[in-house]
């Protein structure tokens, strides 16, 4: 049996938007149920506001579930020994624009506990791995969009976790870029590392997951394997569309 | 140790920012002409040249100092929050407690800087004038580091509560006036009659008594500030940053 590296059980998150008189309340996510386990890649498919951010926010930590429980390699996102094994990429990470990419990488290296040649050495790989070392030179404000994603793939990737959560990693990325990054994450779960990806891209996600996890107003439409996608007439995409009509 | 190391590198990161921001350099460039200006008033005093240099300079410096940190710390938390910088750090393994500690401690370093920077300028222009080093200098610039700790650590409190950086530096400015009118309220709120003076009484022990820390006043008529008085400087930054805590704990990115 695979281990478990997160799980949802009953999970509510509720927004309150405080208003004049009263309050304005959006639930985001309910009864969410789900796990991920260790070592593979799954992906999360949802429209717009299907609550996919949500789901990322609640497993890292940002945020706090209103009803239900999220256990992160066992222990709640909250806790130091969770996140310590959790790497998080937003979608469209800012850096100074001041600094060099290693300058960047440095400081959420030391976040990450890491010091002295550890430091250095973690740098230097998570540069090489996401072919930032040619630019090295650079600062952040002569970066494209593509090379800040793989500057926030970077300091995701410092403290080797064992967990990747990235929300909307090939967003906007050429198609160049978008190729590089797969190979990259798919050279990561090789390693034995679990990847938890949101996009909006289906081919992406079928081209990298193994599993699928589909979200429809904050509930979770579906849940597709590889090997039921494949089978299917029209792929994911058509899984897809029908779990969102 | 870890959470040492930690609140170490936030506060070096906090600081770094904040010195490299072309922010910093516009307000060193008008803290210089602020000074500055305090050669003028000396001249028209005459006789009190260097009393008035010296106090006005002094005077020139705080506000400069108080008005370059407010604006620093009033937007510092509220725009990792919108950059969404704080999602890299909070998705880590650092305690909320240790980013605040950090941050804090790197506001406090930034403003340190300005006042040495405003400090040296102060003192070129003295000497520029033929007047030495002021009895008690040091002190009236320790009196200012004092208050502005206690205002900076009020103003992490309150960006995290108020919706914009604007409120927070109105409320943060209306803290700093009327901690500077504590004593009086004080001596008002012993003569209120019952019910009435008791609730004024407790509220006023929220309100800092900056008049504590008023060297700047007694630099001229030669009297040192207390060594007393790190005791309440540090009180107030500890309940504004257990409070900020507070808020922190439970705030949702």
């Amino acid at each position: 049996m695979t281990a478990c590296a997160v799980s949802f059980s009953g999970v509510e998150k509720t927004y309150k938007r405080p208003r004049l008189l009263g309050a304005e309340y959006h639930t985001a996510v309910k009864d969410l149920s789900f796990e991920l386990r260790a070592g593979e890649i799954t992906g999360l498919l949802g429209l717009n506001g299907a609550g996919k951010t949500t789901v990322m926010k609640l497993i890292t930590g940002l945020l706090f579930p209103t009803a239900g429980q999220v256990r992160v390699f066992g222990c709640s996102p909250s806790d130091v020994a969770a996140k310590a094994r959790v790497g998080f990429l937003p979608e469209l990470p800012y850096f100074p624009p001041q600094v060099k990419p290693a300058a960047a990488l440095m400081y959420y290296g030391r976040l990450s506990g890491l010091s002295g040649a550890d430091l250095s050495l973690a740098v230097e790989s998570a540069m090489r791995k996401t072919g930032l070392e040619p630019h090295a030179g650079k600062r952040v404000s002569e970066f494209s969009k593509g090379m800040l994603q793989r500057l926030g793939l970077a300091q995701a990737l410092l403290h080797k976790p064992d967990l990747l959560v990235l929300d909307e990693p090939v967003s906007g990325l050429d198609p160049l870029a978008i190729h590089d990054i797969r190979g990259l994450l798919a050279g990561l779960n090789s390693d034995g590392r679990a990847i938890f990806l949101s996009s909006h891209s289906i081919s992406e996600v079928e081209k990298l997951a193994s599993r699928v996890l589909i979200m429809v107003r904050g509930a979770l439409a579906a849940t597709v394997t590889r090997a039921q996608w494949e089978a299917a007439p029209g792929g994911l995409e058509t899984i897809f569309v029908e779990a969102v009509k | 140790m870890k959470d040492l190391f930690l609140a170490r590198a936030v506060a070096f990161n906090s600081f770094s920012e904040s010195v490299r921001n072309r922010f910093f350099t516009l307000f060193a460039v008008f803290a210089f002409t602020a000074v500055y200006a305090s050669v003028l008033a000396g001249v028209m005093a005459v006789d009190q040249e260097a009393r008035v240099l010296t106090d006005f300079g002094l005077a020139l410096i705080e506000l400069t100092a108080l008005a370059y940190s407010l604006f620093g710390v009033s937007s510092s938390l509220l725009k990792e929050a919108e950059t969404k910088t704080i999602y890299l750090v909070f998705s880590r393994p650092v305690p909320r407690r240790v980013y605040l500690a950090g941050k804090l401690a790197g506001a406090l370093l930034t403003a340190g800087l300005m006042l040495a920077i405003m400090g040296a300028i102060h003192l070129s222009l003295l000497a520029f004038r033929g007047f030495g080093l002021p009895e008690f200098y040091a002190w009236a610039l320790a009196g200012t580091f004092l208050k502005l700790a206690v205002i900076i650590s009020f103003a992490f409190f309150v960006s995290l509560f108020s919706t914009s950086a604007v409120s927070t530096l109105v409320i943060s400015s209306i803290m700093w006036t009327l901690g500077h009118f504590a004593a009086e309220a004080r001596f008002m709120a012993e003569r209120l009659p019952g019910f009435k003076g008791i609730v004024f009484n407790v509220f006023l022990w929220l309100i800092p008594n900056l008049q504590l820390f008023n060297a700047r006043d007694a630099a001229g008529a030669a009297c040192a500030l207390g060594p007393g008085v790190i005791v309440p400087a540090a009180s107030w930054v500890a309940a504004s940053y257990l409070a900020a805590l507070w808020l922190l704990a439970r705030k949702e990115f």
